[in-house]
């Protein structure tokens, strides 16, 4: 054991995470014995400038306050404004929302897949799973115009009704994936290497994960059951039949077999719902935009995104611009106090590892 | 279940409360007893986990509105605590002693409001860094002015000229009136 007590800045740039965020670790020898996450790299102010744009203009913004999944934003601020104002949704447009909701999580669940593995060295699972998340950027397209940014989910329902074919494709997309499945697990999760580095790193308690704010499948790799879709059913899951797995241990082990598992349930809820599609209105219109006002009132509201719950506190004073919006992301607890308990006395190479485990993304903490 | 959580925090802390829904409960406190409301809701009625603490500036009523908001794991329940504080000398008492977690959110109201929270621990900064300016999520930011001031417009942009008709010009198309096409009125 060295003695000397050695300070290591790891980032802004580094392979744990999509997006620019500094760890500064105080290690001896390659132990780390104390962390601190320092952000500051990413703030665009996205919370002020809503404030000086109208409640649909919200949503170019809204959609990029976290990168690799913009849709349960636009979601959750669309839910919000729905609950001041008391609108109604129409209940086609909550299945097209829900389907929309799970693919953008199988979207992001593959591209962390490719995080997961890259940052232990695993490089040709990346590869493939970026490419088969194409497919279902193929579907955002030719759902909603974009592949990444759709802004598609809007107060009252949704932008545009499914295309013709749509249906079929996104059936067989989730055939494909489902078949893909199988390799990925024969590559990552039956992979010796990866086994050895995930299995007893990065440990979050069981007993300490609520208090400590860890959400998501952080949490549920600690065996804890909670999942918004679950307790607090929004859009159509109530109505749809699917299981939350969870996993003891709450080490980086146990928080990719519940990511894995749940890409499995994700395709069970698509096909459900594509199955249960009912017919009728997909929007519920909204006045004028530029006219439109929303009524004195505030909403809290969450979602099960694919890092954990995420939360919208919107506060409208009546007029036609939001008085706030304030998020708090899944990252805002796992990046900056949850890391800061969990890295003392881990390795410097699992550093990255497990911020990739916790799903940081920094661009939700600073927003 | 909600009566009973309301009536208890009455019983404890002579506050009322209101059922806003049927998972959302909503408190207005005196923000001396703020702290002590939500220790209660920790230690003795199981609400273990803070969900997020919000501030809305109320520049109108020379207020600062802060939201602190718990959630109970096996009721499934959400308490939403209001408190306002003076927006002239934003002092409010520190929580981090309850949940560690609250230490993020309370530099960043530091930083972003510049409410002062005695016996933060950690004066390092959060997002911005060597900050000269009045703290920039108040209302009264001007954040066009501090653009114009801190920023160079970038050259060749100036004079606004309609990029839209050089090109009708250049191509020699009509383009169409996109406000006039897409109206609604």
């Amino acid at each position: 054991m060295i003695e000397k007590e050695t300070t290591l800045y790891l980032g802004p740039q580094h392979p744990g995470i999509t997006g620019n965020m500094m760890i500064k670790l105080k290690v001896k020898g390659d132990v780390v014995t104390q962390a601190e996450t320092h952000v500051g790299y990413l703030h665009r102010a996205f919370e002020k400038l809503i404030e000086r744009r109208n409640w649909l203009q919200s949503f170019t913004l809204l959609c990029r306050f976290c990168v690799p999944e913009p849709d349960p934003m636009e979601l959750t601020y669309a839910r919000a404004v729905e609950q001041i104002e008391g609108r109604e949704v129409p209940p086609r447009a909550k299945y097209i929302r829900t389907i929309v909701a799970e693919l953008a999580r199988i979207q992001s669940f593959l591209l962390w897949y490719g995080g997961q593995s890259g940052s232990s060295g695993l490089y040709t699972l990346g590869q493939w799973s970026v490419g088969d998340r194409n497919y279902i950027l193929d579907l955002f397209e030719d759902l909603t115009g974009a592949r990444i940014y759709h802004m598609y989910m809007w107060p009252g329902g949704v932008r545009r009704d499914l295309p013709t074919g749509w249906i079929d494709k996104t059936y067989k997309t989730m055939d494909y994936l489902e078949k893909r499945l199988e390799d990925y697990n024969k590559l990552l999760f039956e992979n010796a290497i990866f086994q050895k580095r995930a299995q007893g790193v990065g440990i979050i308690p069981k007993d300490k994960a609520i208090e400590w704010g860890v959400v998501g499948p952080p949490l549920r790799g600690t065996g804890i059951k909670h999942d918004v879709r679950i307790d607090e059913p929004y859009e159509a899951y109530a109505d749809l039949d699917f299981e939350v797995p969870t996993y003891e241990g709450g080490d980086v082990w146990a928080r990719a077999l519940v990511r894995r598992d749940e890409i499995k349930q994700s395709i069970r809820i698509i096909r459900q719902a594509l199955d249960k599609m009912p017919s009728g209105s997909y929007y519920n219109r909204i006045p004028n935009p530029m006219k439109w006002t929303v009524p004195t009132g505030e909403a809290w509201i969450k979602t099960e995104s694919v890092r954990g719950e995420i939360g919208f506190y919107v506060v409208s004073d009546g007029s036609s611009k939001p008085r706030r919006v304030h998020l708090k992301g899944a990252a805002y607890t796992h990046g900056v106090s949850v890391l800061e308990k969990i890295l003392p006395g881990q390795n410097i190479a699992d550093v990255s590892f497990i911020l990739n485990s916790l799903g940081v993304c920094p661009p939700e903490i600073e927003r | 279940m909600q009566e009973n959580i309301l009536n208890q925090l009455n019983k404890v802390f002579k506050i009322k409360g209101q059922v806003k829904s049927p998972l959302r409960i909503k408190v207005v406190a005196d923000k001396d007893i703020v702290s002590s409301i939500l220790l209660y809701l920790k230690a003795q009625m199981g609400f273990i986990h803070l969900n997020h603490i919000s501030c809305v500036d109320w520049i109108e009523d020379n207020k600062f509105e802060l939201v602190y908001i718990v959630w109970h794991p096996e009721q499934k329940q959400t308490v939403l605590v209001h408190t306002f504080i003076d927006r002239e000398n934003p002092v409010m008492e520190n929580i981090d002693t309850i949940w560690d977690q609250a230490n993020t959110y309370e530099r960043e109201m530091r930083e972003m409001f510049g409410i002062e929270f005695p016996g933060l621990v950690g004066d390092r900064e959060f997002i911005l860094e060597d900050w000269q300016e009045m703290p920039p999520m108040r209302r009264d930011f001007d954040t066009k002015r501090y653009a114009q001031e801190t920023y160079e417009t970038r050259p060749g942009r100036e004079n606004a000229r309609n990029v839209r008709l050089e090109i009708m010009k250049r191509s020699g198309e009509e383009l169409p009136d996109f406000a006039k096409k897409y109206s609604r009125d």
